[in-house]
């Protein structure tokens, strides 16, 4: 008898056990506990400009964006595409300049040296250049170094040197934009006036600049089409990572974290443009052309490439020689 | 040569010049955001804290 009734209260407590079960395994078919706390849906669940903030006493209200789902965005293009985006755009100029210069060859001065030389840049225009040029090329190298440095010098030198040349880097990069901004508000000002389109470049394109055969050189004011390009490009590119450096510099000054971001990836992909592109004038300028480097290196480029390459510029010059100092003028070679 | 001998020392006395601004204007983020409310501790050099 009592195993009877043992039996019957073991089937009772069955059937009130899955009474009750059912129910509750019906309300934990949703976990919202355990879904909550999943980073991921919770993430995903934000829509693009949605951001979970909250409320700070300290001065920095952007530190009041606790979960900002674009931020992922922000850090796979930075960590992800840039080196890629930035290493096919630097490694395909360089292979670009190489088969040119395979091609073409050095672009030689087919008269000849005369011996007659011209001022081509005076010297406070070298000093400007050269200035400009110097902090671009410090900037330039731990720039990349941000980019690409853990995976191409971190290996090679190991973490603790690595470490020491990307913290001298930055404080490098920090403070020598602000001779390279400097530089580049003085050559705008300097240069501008020889800059401005004129119906020389039209015919200067479709002659390729004189650059893909012997024997064929447009003429050319003081500075070509091509030079024009570069200068505007500089000064374009200059303004564009002066602008987005100055927020990186002083990262309060945007209202928030996106545009913060933003400025971030301009700063990134111009960068990698306007090292292509100086890559392109470096290569003119040195081993691309034969006495190309004599206008920056001393100042003095022979009449002879002053014709070929820039005739209408060389007969000004010609024709008001002797010039006061300082100013272009010819003289023979010493 | 001069004038790139310049430009080099022009750069560095810049930059160097720019530092020293800085740090006069500025003010290390544990002090400038400190308020009676918050204590900002002293990040240090490097920037995620003491090692």
């Amino acid at each position: 008898m009592s195993k009877t009734i043992s039996s019957l209260k073991a089937v009772c407590a069955a059937v009130l056990l899955l009474a009750f079960a059912l129910p509750a395994s019906a309300q934990l078919s949703f976990k919202p506990t355990a879904q909550a706390v999943h980073e991921d849906q919770l993430l995903n669940a934000l829509k693009e400009g949605d951001k979970i903030t909250g409320r700070v006493s300290i001065p920095d209200a952007m530190a009041s964006s606790l979960i900002q789902p674009a931020g992922r965005e922000w850090r796979d293009f930075q960590r992800h595409k840039l080196p890629i985006i930035g290493g096919v755009v630097l490694l395909g100029t360089l292979a670009l300049l190489a088969i040119f210069f395979a091609v073409r060859g050095r672009i030689p001065l087919e008269h000849g040296f005369s011996g007659v030389k011209l001022l081509r840049f005076a010297s406070y225009e070298r000093f400007i250049h050269w200035l400009t040029a110097t902090c671009f090329i410090i900037l330039g190298l731990s720039g990349l170094n941000i980019s690409f440095g853990r995976a191409l010098i971190l290996p090679l030198f190991g973490a603790e040197a690595f470490a020491s040349m990307t913290a001298w880097g930055k404080l490098a990069h920090n403070y020598l934009a602000f001779p390279f901004m400097f530089g580049v508000a003085v050559m705008f000002l300097v240069w501008i006036k020889d800059n401005f389109p004129n119906r020389l470049d039209w015919r200067w394109i479709r002659e390729g600049g004189g650059l893909l055969r012997n024997g064929k050189h447009p003429p050319a004011t003081r500075f070509n089409t091509g030079q024009k390009g570069m200068f505007w490009i500089v000064v374009v590119f200059g303004a564009l990572m002066s602008v987005s450096g100055w927020f990186l510099l002083f990262p309060y000054l945007p209202a928030n974290v996106t545009t913060l971001q933003f400025w971030t990836i301009i700063h990134a992909v111009i960068a990698m443009l306007f090292i292509a592109a100086i890559f392109g004038h470096i290569y003119i300028g040195t081993i691309g052309m034969e006495g190309a480097f004599d206008a920056m290196g001393t100042g003095e480029v022979d009449l002879n490439w002053a014709k070929e390459h820039h005739s209408i510029w060389a007969e000004e010059q010609q024709g008001h020689a002797p010039s006061p100092a300082g100013a272009p003028r010819a003289m023979p070679a010493e | 040569m001069k004038s790139f001998i310049a430009a080099l020392l022009f750069a560095v006395i810049a930059a160097v010049a720019v530092a020293m601004l800085l740090n006069t204007v500025q003010r290390p983020s544990s002090v400038a955001f400190t308020t009676s409310g918050a204590r900002v501790g002293d990040p240090g050099h490097n920037l995620t804290g003491p090692v």
